[in-house]
C-alpha cells in the first residue's frame, strides 16, 4: 500500500516519460527541461484544479449546505486545501530533481520570489472557487465548458514548450493567456530567473478583478444557493 | 402568488452564543418561502400536457410561468414565536412544509418574504448523513462535528467519553463511518449534536430509525437539555414520539399553520381529520 505516495510516484513517472520524449524540442538542456516540466506541470495542474474543484465546490457539499448554517466560504477553504496538498507533494518531485541535478546553487536568492507567487495563487483561488461554485450550482452544464477550456489551455500554456522560443501567433497567444503569467511568476524564480513585471501585473490585476467579480456574484446569488444544489 | 422568480431575502438574523440560555428565542414574522425550481421542473409537465397546463389539485401550491413549474410555495405567511424551554412538535402530511420550516428555523434557508430572528445557536439534525465523513473513524468524526459546531478541541475531548457512552458504539468508533448502519450513524450523530448542550435543537423525523432503547435514551436526553432552558423543535409522524417529547404542537397544512396549541389536542385534531378523509 503506497497510499498518498502514489501521488508522488505517478507524478515522477509522468515527468520522467515527458522528459524522455520531449526534451529535444526545446533548447534547454535535458536536465533543465526535466525540472522545467516538473515545476510547470505541477503548477498548471494546481491552477486548473482550482477551476475544476471550484465549479463543484458547493454541489459536492450540498448535504452540509442544506443542513447546517456554516458560512459558505468554509467549503471553499476546504476545497482549496485539498488541491494544495497534491501540489505540494508534486513539487517535492521537482525539488528532488533540482537537488539531484545540483541546480539549487544556480537558482540562489531568486527562489524566494516563488513564495509571494504562491500567496497570489491562494489569494486568487479563493474568489475564483467561490464565484465558480455559485455559478455552476445554478447552471450545472458549466462543468462541460470547463473541461473544454482545460484541454485547450494545456496547449497554449508554456509547459512542454518555452515561451521565449515561440514567435508570432504562438508567443502572442501565450501572453494573452493569463495562465502563462501565473505559471511564470512561480516557475521562473525556481529556475533561477526573474519573472517579467508584465506577468506580475497580470496576476495582480486578475486577482483584483476576481475579488470584485466574486463580490458581485455573491451578492446576486448567495442567498439562493441552498435552493439550487 | 404570481411572483415568478422568488428572490429570497437574507437568511435569519442569527445571534449565536447567548449569555443566558433562557434568552433563546425564535421569532418568525409573516414568513413565506417559495422554493425555486429550475431545469427539473419542465420535463415532468411536458409529458402530460399538450400546450395547455391541465388544472391539478396542487395548482395553488405551484408557481407557474409559460406552462412550466417555476417554483413551489413551501411556506405561506407563517408567524410564530418559540421561547426558551418550549418543546415543539411539528406534524403534517408529507409535503406540508415541515422540513422546509425546520431549515428556516435553523437559519439554513432564507425566507422569500418576512423576517426570521433566531437568538441562540441552532443545532440541526435534518439530514442523517450530515457531517459524518465516511472515510474517517467514528472518533475522528466526533472531533470534526464538534469543530463544525464551533466548539474548541479541549471541550470536544472532554465530551468524547460521554459521547461514546451515549451512542454505545463501543469499538466501532475505531472503524470508518462508512461501515456503519443507518441506525449507528444516527446514534453517533445524535450523540454528538446533543453533547454540547445545544441552545436550539432542531430534529427531523429520522430519529424514529433508532431502536426502542435508543429512543428512550434520546427522549431522556432531550428532556434533560430542555430543562436547561433550550428550545426543541421536532418533526415526526410518530404520535408516541411527539407526545413523549413535546408539549406544544404545531400542525402544518400546505405551508400554513393549521393549528397551534397543546400537543395532545393538535395531534387529536390531526388524527381525526386523517381518519375522516379515509
Amino acid at each position: 500500500m503506497l497510499g498518498l505516495f502514489w501521488i508522488i510516484a505517478s507524478y515522477a513517472l509522468f515527468v520522467g516519460g515527458i522528459s524522455l520524449f520531449f526534451s529535444g524540442f526545446a533548447s534547454l538542456s535535458a536536465q533543465e527541461f526535466t525540472i522545467y516540466v516538473a515545476l510547470g506541470y505541477a503548477t498548471f495542474t494546481f491552477l486548473m484544479a482550482n477551476i475544476a474543484d471550484g465549479s463543484a465546490v458547493f454541489s459536492t457539499s450540498s448535504a452540509w449546505i442544506k443542513s447546517t448554517n456554516l458560512p459558505y466560504s468554509i467549503y471553499v477553504f476546504k476545497s482549496l486545501f485539498r488541491s494544495l496538498l497534491p501540489f505540494v507533494m508534486q513539487l517535492t518531485v521537482a525539488f528532488a530533481l533540482m537537488l539531484y541535478f545540483g541546480t539549487f546553487a544556480k537558482v540562489s536568492w531568486h527562489a524566494f520570489m516563488a513564495l509571494p507567487a504562491l500567496v497570489m495563487f491562494l489569494l486568487c483561488a479563493v474568489p475564483l472557487q467561490y464565484a465558480l461554485g455559485l455559478i455552476s450550482a445554478r447552471y450545472d452544464d458549466i462543468q462541460h465548458s470547463i473541461n473544454a477550456i482545460t484541454r485547450l489551455l494545456i496547449f497554449i500554456t508554456p509547459i512542454l514548450w518555452v515561451r521565449e522560443e515561440a514567435h508570432g501567433t504562438r508567443g502572442l497567444l501565450a501572453d494573452l493567456n493569463p495562465m502563462t503569467h501565473f505559471l511564470e511568476i512561480f516557475r521562473n524564480p525556481l529556475m533561477g530567473m526573474d519573472a517579467r513585471p508584465l506577468s506580475w501585473m497580470v496576476v495582480i490585476g486578475v486577482t483584483i478583478l476576481m475579488w470584485l467579480f466574486a463580490g458581485l456574484i455573491s451578492t446576486l446569488m448567495r442567498q439562493r444557493l441552498p435552493f439550487w444544489i | 402568488m404570481n411572483r415568478h422568480t422568488p428572490i429570497p431575502q437574507k437568511k435569519a438574523d442569527v445571534m449565536s452564543g447567548v449569555s443566558d440560555r433562557s434568552d433563546c428565542r425564535v421569532i418568525l414574522e409573516n414568513v413565506s418561502l417559495d422554493f425555486p425550481l429550475h431545469s427539473t421542473a419542465k420535463l415532468a409537465l411536458m409529458q402530460n400536457q399538450r400546450g395547455v397546463v391541465p388544472p391539478t389539485k396542487d395548482a395553488d401550491k405551484l408557481i407557474m410561468k409559460n406552462g412550466r413549474i417555476k417554483g413551489v410555495h413551501a411556506l405561506r405567511d407563517l408567524s410564530l414565536t418559540i421561547k426558551s424551554g418550549e418543546r415543539v412538535g411539528l406534524i403534517g402530511s408529507n409535503g406540508s412544509g415541515k422540513t422546509t420550516l425546520l431549515q428556516v428555523l435553523a437559519g439554513i434557508l432564507p425566507p422569500t418574504k418576512g423576517r426570521v430572528t433566531i437568538t441562540g445557536r441552532p443545532t440541526s439534525l435534518i439530514n442523517i448523513h450530515l457531517g459524518l465523513m465516511p472515510h474517517a473513524t467514528g472518533h475522528r468524526n466526533i472531533m470534526l462535528r464538534g469543530l463544525a459546531a464551533g466548539q474548541d478541541r479541549d471541550t470536544i475531548e472532554s465530551k468524547r467519553e460521554e459521547i461514546a457512552q451515549f451512542c454505545q458504539l463501543g469499538d466501532f468508533l475505531e472503524l470508518p463511518v462508512s461501515t456503519y448502519s443507518a441506525g449507528m450513524r444516527m446514534r453517533l450523530n445524535f450523540a454528538i449534536a446533543t453533547a454540547f448542550t445545544p441552545e436550539i435543537l432542531i430534529l427531523d423525523e429520522w430519529l424514529s430509525a433508532g431502536d426502542q432503547e435508543f429512543k428512550k435514551n434520546a427522549s431522556m436526553r432531550m428532556r434533560e437539555f430542555v430543562e436547561q432552558a433550550g428550545i426543541l423543535v421536532l418533526a415526526s409522524h410518530g404520535p408516541d414520539m411527539l407526545l413523549q417529547n413535546c408539549e406544544r404542537g404545531i400542525w402544518l397544512d400546505a405551508g400554513r399553520v393549521r393549528q397551534d396549541g397543546g400537543m395532545k389536542e393538535v395531534l387529536k385534531a390531526y388524527q381525526a381529520e386523517k381518519a375522516g378523509k379515509k
